[in-house]
């Protein structure tokens, strides 16, 4: 029924080539990942979470915030609504970077990608590349788009903030790379754990790390809490910070330091592990 | 490049803690061939190929491709296609999708996929999702992603396992071809019988040691010419005429006659010319299952006990 006689021999092939550029290989390797991304439904489905169930409920706790008495005590930040929020969208994003890497191991497929791709980092950049432009551009969208329309829930109460405000459009865009930062943090803890219940725990366990911390008393909920992932999102993304935590500045980098420490462990285990 | 093309395994060891799965094994798979990987189940045949990919890291000795090791390739689709585990998919991604995106990462176009499919008999499914394929089906998936680079190294590990009898027809066929395209292909199987009829060379292996590393006519050789065996009213005046032609014949239990060193025919004309009947004429193979199981039967992990339990 079938033939390999439309094949070319291999000799007249493999002579005379020239190597490919570093920057064409780069390229290539990042079409693949692309390509693996958007050819399964889970990157949609996870993709369709993180940018409307945020936006959804960022409205409604708007409405909650509006609607409370001037007499009930301090106004909470006006920029919270966002940000609890996207602390929702965190947990779909998560899976999409746990799946990235466990999937593969699990279904064996990763001995495919590794056998095409044998400098086993370049894969995890690669992969890296496509989950955080992806990410941080759904990110961005969701921050941006609840900022609007919570604002302008708020601001029919005369509550609302606007983004011409000094220290908005900065705690704004912060709040839009929650995600990819959450992301960056499974795709590294799904590369060096390989299950996905596991790596999902796991990256779940450090998000959720704050809620512990915040049960110390002070000022040790303060002094550990500071290193704390989405309690430095929340200071870094708050129009008044707390005081008890670290300055915005420094909680950025603590927001970044996580994925990057964690990252870092990944690509070193990547390519000391038999697969 | 005098390399173009060979798999050069020097002195590779691999230990999983206690246990040794490859022994110091040395062999070398040449162009132009279907090479047989042989060896029981645990015989360390998986864990040799994961290693001449890369995949796995030898506790010593080492594992090159066309003169180099596999991690220094560039484009290794282009050097060495390999399929491993046919049902390493992600079920829910179409067999297109799955063949463009591994083909993507070593610069190989859409046209190639499309040639792949066809080569493999697969382009009525391309579009659909893999997780409703059926076993054959995936080892053709498996086989044209191996193909995509159009490599000079094919290995395949244990490709007929779950094929049905028109796909391990097929399938045979295939390997051939590529061995005369003067490509290099290494095929594992632990079955004997499979490989007497797809390699034309075999590399033998048990408990991670090599056993035997020589042409398949070699080892049917080494395993003893075949017999006859033959049933008459008048064996024992037929045995004396047969042994008097040089042959030797040996009396089973049952009063049959097995010969060897003459063929069915002359057995079957010196018969006539005498006026013996014959009742029986059977030319019997030498059994290569035999001569496997001589080379491996001190090297088997799991073995029955021969007995029905009590």
């Amino acid at each position: 029924m079938t033939s390999v006689t439309a094949t070319d021999t291999p000799t007249a092939r493999s002579a005379g080539t020239a190597p490919p550029s570093l920057a064409t290989r780069a390229v290539d390797l990042v079409a693949s990942e692309w390509t693996k991304f958007r050819s399964v439904r889970s990157s949609f489905w996870s993709l369709l979470v993180a940018v409307v169930t945020p936006i959804a409920v960022s409205t409604f706790v708007a409405f909650i915030f509006a609607s409370q008495p001037a007499s009930a005590g301090p106004r909470p930040d006006p920029l919270l609504p966002e940000v609890v929020s996207l602390e929702y969208a965190v947990i779909a994003v998560s899976v999409m970077g746990v799946l990235a890497f466990s999937a593969e191991y699990s279904t064996g497929l990763i001995r495919t990608t590794f056998t095409a791709a044998p400098r086993r980092r370049a894969v995890l950049a690669a992969k890296a590349v496509v989950l955080g432009t992806v990410t941080l551009a759904a990110g961005e969208l969701v921050a941006f788009t609840s900022f609007f329309l919570s604002q302008a829930v708020l601001a029919g109460h005369h509550q609302g903030v606007s983004l011409s405000r000094p220290g908005v459009p900065g705690a704004v865009l912060a709040a839009g790379i929650l995600l990819c930062v959450c992301t960056m943090l499974g795709l590294a803890l799904g590369s060096i754990i390989r299950h996905t219940a596991g790596g999902i725990a796991a990256t779940i366990g450090v998000i959720l790390l704050p809620a512990i911390l915040g049960l110390l008393p002070a000022p040790w909920n303060g002094r550990i809490g500071r290193f704390a992932l989405l309690e430095a999102a929340q200071q870094v993304t708050a129009l008044h910070p707390a005081a008890n935590l670290f300055s915005p500045g420094l909680s950025l980098l603590v927001l970044l330091a996580w994925p990057a420490a964690a990252l870092a462990v990944a690509a070193i285990l990547i390519i000391r592990r038999d697969i | 490049m005098t390399d173009a093309g060979l798999i050069e395994v020097t002195g590779l060891t691999k230990r999983f803690g206690p246990v040794t799965a490859v022994d110091d094994l040395s062999f070398t798979v040449q162009p132009g061939h279907v090479t047989g990987f042989l060896g029981p189940n645990g015989a360390g045949k998986t864990t040799t190929m994961r290693i001449i990919l890369g995949l796995a890291a030898p506790t010593s000795g080492r594992a090159l491709v066309g003169g180099r090791r596999y991690d220094a390739l560039i484009r290794p689709l282009r050097e060495v296609g390999a399929l491993l585990d046919a049902t390493a998919l992600h079920g829910g991604r179409t067999a297109w999708m799955h063949l463009v995106s591994v083909a993507r990462s070593n610069g190989i176009g859409r046209p190639r996929v499309t040639e792949v499919l066809r080569l493999t008999g697969l382009e009525a499914v391309a579009n659909r999702r893999v997780n409703g394929f059926s076993l054959g089906m995936k080892q053709r998936l498996g086989i044209a992603a191996a193909l995509l680079g159009d490599p000079p190294v094919l290995m395949f590990d244990e490709p007929v396992n779950g094929l049905d009898p028109e796909g391990i027809r097929w399938i045979r066929g295939f390997f051939s071809a590529l061995a005369a395209q003067g490509r290099t292909v290494l095929v594992s199987s632990h079955l004997m019988s499979e490989m007497a009829l797809t390699a034309d060379h075999l590399i033998i292996i048990g408990r991670g040691r090599l056993l035997a590393d020589l042409p398949t006519a070699a080892l049917i050789e080494s395993s003893g010419r075949g017999d006859v065996l033959l049933r008459s009213p008048r064996a024992a005046e037929l045995a004396g005429l047969i042994t008097a032609r040089g042959a030797a014949v040996t009396r089973q239990d049952d009063g049959a006659l097995a010969v060897t060193g003459l063929d069915a025919a002359a057995i079957g004309d010196l018969a006539a010319a005498r006026g013996i009947a014959l009742h029986a004429l059977v030319p019997r193979q030498a059994s290569l299952e035999d001569a496997y199981l001589d080379l491996t039967g001190e090297s088997v992990d799991y073995r029955g006990e021969g007995t029905a339990p009590q």
